[in-house]
């Protein structure tokens, strides 16, 4: 009975390990979420609140807002390579596999897609549709990447579609549902996956 | 429960044949450096198990070319996937 036991426990794991990248840490989520909602409170009190940036010229702000972006994205994805990094080594696993290229193609795939899409918004000087456009295809991104990795992760998608569209809809809120988006959901999420996946191994 | 076991199927009995068929069963092609990575054997073990499965006709190997390295890749034939699936049923029927 052991023995057979042990053998479907063991068919699992392949059948898991083999197509799905399980390296993922609850950690990266948790600091992708307190860095987006750093750069949130920046362009939130630097630029949009503050009296002093009323004089800067449009194509300015823009610039200060696109580097302020890039930086939350190159630090979030950064965190998300170094801790799934950390947790295959932990395992013993490898971390570049073709399950790992594949999972990374699935996510990026939509989330170029949205990007090119929201600079042209930023290029026209819409902001609030960039902060729209930003959730809605990481949304769908997240929604695409679930079945290569923690399926979890779908609902977190799902999350960040609704809000993508609420934010296009209350544009003048569109920063409150992005931070929501982004930072909320984001250290909600990892402190969840955090403590289902991470802590009892 | 002796007829239960002995629908277990004798060829699936190795921790590294479940491991390949597994991964076989659910990836349309396999090479062989990545069922290494994944079932963690050596190069000889891994080889001499593949060759088994394949002379049951389990699976099947398609040779070709990555550039000038020879790559071997594996592919589950139907008889496998029906001979797995059988055995699948026998292990979940005996721990019920």
């Amino acid at each position: 009975m052991e023995k057979q036991l042990d053998d479907l426990k063991a068919i699992r794991e392949m059948m898991e390990r083999s197509t799905k990248f399980l390296s993922l840490s609850g950690m990266s989520g948790v600091l992708a979420g307190l860095t987006a909602t750093a750069g949130a409170a920046f362009a939130y009190f630097y630029l949009l609140r503050d009296p002093v940036a009323a004089s800067y010229g449009q194509m300015y702000k823009m610039a200060i807002l696109l580097a302020d972006a890039l930086i939350v994205l190159f630090l979030s994805v950064s965190f998300g390579v170094y801790f799934s990094w950390k947790k295959s080594k932990k395992n013993g696993y490898k971390f570049i596999t073709k399950v790992a290229l594949n999972t990374a193609y699935q996510l990026f795939m939509p989330l170029v897609a949205g990007g090119i899409f929201s600079l042209i918004f930023l290029y026209r000087g819409d902001v609030d549709m960039v902060l729209a456009a930003t959730l809605l295809f990481y949304g769908l991104a997240l929604v695409n990447v679930s079945k290569y990795t923690f399926s979890e992760i779908h609902y977190l998608g799902i999350t960040e579609i609704v809000l993508g569209l609420f934010a296009a809809i209350f544009l003048t809120h569109s920063l409150l549902f992005w931070t929501i988006g982004f930072g909320v959901c984001h250290i909600l999420y990892g402190v969840i996956m955090y403590r289902k996946y991470d802590m009892k191994k | 429960m002796k007829n239960i076991i002995s629908k277990l199927n004798k060829a699936f009995e190795s921790r590294v044949r479940l491991g390949i068929m597994s991964v076989l069963m659910v990836n349309d092609d396999v090479d062989f450096n990545m069922l290494k990575d994944l079932l963690e054997v050596t190069d000889g073990n891994l080889a001499s198990h593949l060759k088994a499965l394949e002379g049951l006709n389990y699976i099947r190997s398609e040779k070709q070319f990555v550039g000038r390295k020879p790559n071997t890749r594996y592919i589950i034939t139907d008889a496998g996937r029906i001979a797995f699936r059988e055995h699948l049923d026998a292990l979940e029927v005996l721990l019920k």
